[in-house]
């Protein structure tokens, strides 16, 4: 009898967590059975890092050919008050430092190399975003601030190789609306009330909007400087990058890899981009014929070009030459800072799968790259392992498993263990973790 | 010509203890060969299990276990980062919503219960802050916003008792019919006594009948007339201040008689008989300013109370203590966001087998639990203490 009433209790916890306990497998429209791939997180990857050091926002991540996991983060997203006591002068505790800008881990979560920041011979983006590495084994790095119009390479151990796109001199005159960088993918958090109440009265250490520097206007049609690069995709046949262009500017921009040159550009649907100051999205509007942030841009074995339009909570797809394939709206009812923040794909010979990460539902969707229906997702709001915080990046290993950073107050890396195809037995898998596992 | 004498002589006393203070930490380094004998923990990165609703936490201010160990936090609704961390609340996204102020697990880490927030008969505190838990599972709570000038007492699933103090009072540490921002309250139950934190506007300790709330003696530093004098900031060269700062943050009594006062941002724990008199004090990692080094106190459940246990949210790590010395055996923690490493470990408190429950303020925003493991050697400085795998 008190068995029964205490299990009764926990089913309606799990129901109203969303975990769906007990509901049958989700079945197809042709009756079969739904598969999916399945994660679980590691709740102790990577391992604790050396010297006191703390992970800033993290605005991005890559897996090299070896499995090697890069990790971007900013050094300038802490509250100097309560969270870089040691780095303050004199310093007001012994932890924490900034960790370098990039953090590189072997896979079983060593951290075997450390680089990044202002150099002799470059001018490292005022607010680093996105990593990926091509293959050259050169690391890009873009940069999403109000100033930020160059793409920086580096060798894997943060030598400097070179920059694309011109150094653009500040416009002071530049439209706000259009210009301003944006904060929820930099990792600054909110103005006001928020970044007040979460660091308990301290805003100091926080960049963004508003900041010293004068923005640099938008420009989608630039063909020597980038708008805030978000993101990078590379095509080694045809020698050719796609920049997720991206925080200021509205395009997908084809570099040649060698140069830098830009070949051609794109907007929304595939037309020419629109710099123009988009209306706040609303479900219920048609879908706006122009990017928002585009803040990634992924490029498939069968040559299809995956772009985040983050607050249009879109994918669009493209073929390389830039003409619009299809698109499909992710959680068409988020707001704000959009669902669809960055893509990666399943690491089977078909690339079966798309992974979504969606920094404001705090979740990873997992959705048919053929059908781009969701299938899936797993994660929820929170500060312990397989939640998230603004999932921000997401990268694949050659074992298919995902790696994961946040951005904002999330300020992590985490894996999540890919667990073979399982039956779908619920839209919402909630927090994916062992709670059996041996401990 | 003097002004900038005496600020060029202060700079280079600073620097002298900060050189000093790296050379203490490279003389610990060296000897992290050396064990010593304290109570093992390993964090559990799996504790508590997720929570429902989409709810999450704002800064978890405040803990408390009861006498089933089941586990009570408080934190504040209102630190969410506003847009990106709420969408649920203001309805731009699937995530999240502020869980309720006061939620407890059960051993297991469920959720089994939830309340808080304004009511009926009393005034719920504007900035919340700790929890106490007496001899009948009432729960009791302070707070440290502006106005909150009172103690609020509940039943164990949140029905309103009492309202101890009077709300919307200036500081005032001599006055026995308000309190000024209460940080902790803590019981001594054979005595039918409750100790109070007292706290971010007045500095002291004050002590309280259980039953009435009647205030029945307070003190200050040394166990002097407390003062509200205002204190210019802390300074690791100077003496130690004959004045508790704000906030004093706990007061923690023992069954031998004694009571363990934070004051945190003087980087010191002292000592009383429970009658006010001044045994002695310990200061913790003196060149610790800003929010500073003691933040809140838990023993052991040994019964003797052998370890007390210090967390430190500015220093990022637990000090485990002999409680009779106060001699530090060693330290586990560090700075992050990953299981067992902490952002501002803000509130530290024990179950009956022994384990640690932390919870972690700012951007923190966790409860932890770390599982004892018995005693064993252990370094100095522990770090991140992890499961074996």
């Amino acid at each position: 009898m008190d068995q029964g009433r205490n299990w009764a209790v926990v089913a309606t916890v799990m129901l109203s967590a969303g975990v769906g306990l007990g509901s049958a497998a989700l079945v197809g429209a042709q009756g079969q059975v739904v598969q999916a791939p399945k994660f679980q997180v590691d709740p102790l990857w990577p391992k604790p890092l050396p010297n006191h050091w703390i992970l800033g926002s993290a605005t991005g991540v890559a897996v090299d050919s070896r499995d090697h996991v890069y990790v971007v983060n900013l050094p300038t997203s802490f509250n100097a008050r309560t969270e870089i006591g040691a780095a303050q002068n004199p310093p007001t505790g012994e932890c924490c430092f900034p960790a370098p800008n990039i953090l590189e881990f072997d896979p079983a979560g060593n951290l075997v190399g450390s680089w990044g920041g202002p150099g002799q011979g470059f001018t490292w983006p005022s607010s680093n975003n996105g990593i990926a590495i091509d293959h050259r084994s050169n690391v890009w790095i873009g940069g999403v601030s109000g100033t930020d119009t160059q793409i920086l390479r580096f060798s894997k151990a943060g030598k400097f190789v070179g920059a694309f796109g011109k150094m653009a001199p500040p416009t002071p005159s530049a439209p706000a609306a259009a210009a301003a960088p944006d904060t929820a993918y930099q990792g600054v958090s909110g103005a006001g009330r928020g970044a007040a109440a979460g660091g308990r009265g301290a805003a100091a250490g926080r960049g963004g909007r508003g900041g010293a520097a004068p923005a640099v206007a938008a420009n989608s049609s630039s063909m020597d400087a980038f708008g805030g690069a978000a993101a990078f995709a590379f095509d080694a046949r045809t020698n050719e990058a796609f920049v997720a262009d991206g925080s200021r500017n509205r395009r997908i921009a084809v570099v040649n890899m060698t140069t830098g040159a830009i070949k051609r550009v794109w907007g929304a649907y595939g037309a020419k981009p629109d710099d123009a100051p988009l209306a706040a999205y609303s479900p219920d509007a048609p879908p706006a014929k122009q990017f928002s942030t585009v803040t990634c841009a992924e490029l498939s074995i069968d040559g299809l070009v995956y772009v985040c339009d983050r607050q249009n909570n879109r994918i669009q797809v493209f073929r390389k030459n830039g003409t619009f394939v299809k698109e499909a709206i992710i959680a068409p009812q988020t707001r704000g800072a959009g669902s669809v923040w960055d893509i990666a794909f399943s690491r089977d010979a078909q690339q079966r799968f798309l992974y979504v990460a969606d920094g404001m539902n705090m979740k990873v969707h997992i959705v048919d790259r053929q059908t781009l229906e969701p299938i899936t997702s797993f994660g929820d709001g929170g500060r312990t392992p397989g939640q998230f915080f603004a999932v921000a990046a997401i990268a694949t290993d050659s074992k298919g498993n995902i790696y994961t950073t946040e951005s904002l107050e999330g300020k992590r890396v985490q894996k999540f263990l890919y667990k073979g195809m399982a039956p779908v037995t619920t839209k919402n898998q909630g927090v994916p973790r062992d709670d059996g596992a041996a401990r | 010509m003097t002004t900038r004498r005496n600020l060029l002589l202060g700079g280079g006393l600073v620097f002298g203890i900060a050189a000093l203070g790296v050379g203490q930490a490279a003389l610990e380094g060296s000897m992290q060969g050396q064990l010593v004998q304290a109570p093992r923990f390993e964090v559990d990165p799996m504790w508590p299990k997720p929570l429902p609703n989409h709810w999450v936490f704002g800064n978890v201010i405040g803990i408390g276990i009861d006498a089933r160990d089941h586990v009570f936090i408080v934190h504040r609704q209102d630190a969410l980062v506003q847009g990106a961390e709420n969408g649920l609340e203001l309805k731009l996204s699937e995530c999240c919503v502020p869980a309720p102020p006061v939620v407890e697990f059960d051993p297991e880490g469920n959720v089994v219960g939830s309340w808080g927030g304004p009511g009926e008969g009393y005034v719920w505190p504007a900035s919340n802050h700790g929890v106490g838990i007496d001899n009948k599972d009432n729960i009791w709570i302070g707070g440290n916003g502006a106005g909150d000038s009172h103690i609020l007492k509940f039943t164990h699933d949140g029905k309103f008792l009492q309202q101890i103090g009077i709300p919307g009072k200036a500081a005032d540490s001599r006055s026995t019919e308000h309190f000024g921002r209460v940080a902790k309250i803590s019981f001594d139950t054979a005595a039918g006594e409750a100790f109070i934190a007292d706290g971010y506007l007045n500095k002291r300790v004050a002590v309280l009948d259980i039953n009435t709330g009647a205030v029945k003696r307070f003190w200050g530093a040394y166990g002097n007339a407390p003062s509200d004098t205002t204190l210019p900031a802390y300074d690791p060269t100077k003496p130690p201040d004959r004045f508790f700062r704000t906030p004093v943050h706990c007061a923690e009594p023992t069954p031998d008689g004694f009571v363990y006062v934070c004051d945190r941002v003087n980087d010191r724990i002292q000592v009383f008989r429970k009658d006010g008199s001044f045994v002695k004090e310990k200061i913790i990692a003196p060149l610790t300013r800003g929010d500073g080094s003691v933040w809140d106190i838990a023993f052991s459940k040994d019964a003797a109370q052998k370890y007390l246990f210090l967390a430190d949210g500015k220093n990022q790590r637990v000090y485990v203590m002999d409680r009779q010395s106060l001699d530090i055996l060693t330290t586990f923690g560090d700075g992050g966001r990953q299981p067992g490493q902490f952002f501002a470990v803000h509130s530290i408190a024990t179950d009956s087998k022994g384990n640690i429950f932390t919870t972690e303020t700012y951007e923190g925003k966790r409860v932890q639990k770390f599982a004892y493991k018995g005693m064993g050697s252990v370094p100095k400085n522990q770090g991140t203490v992890w499961p074996k795998r």
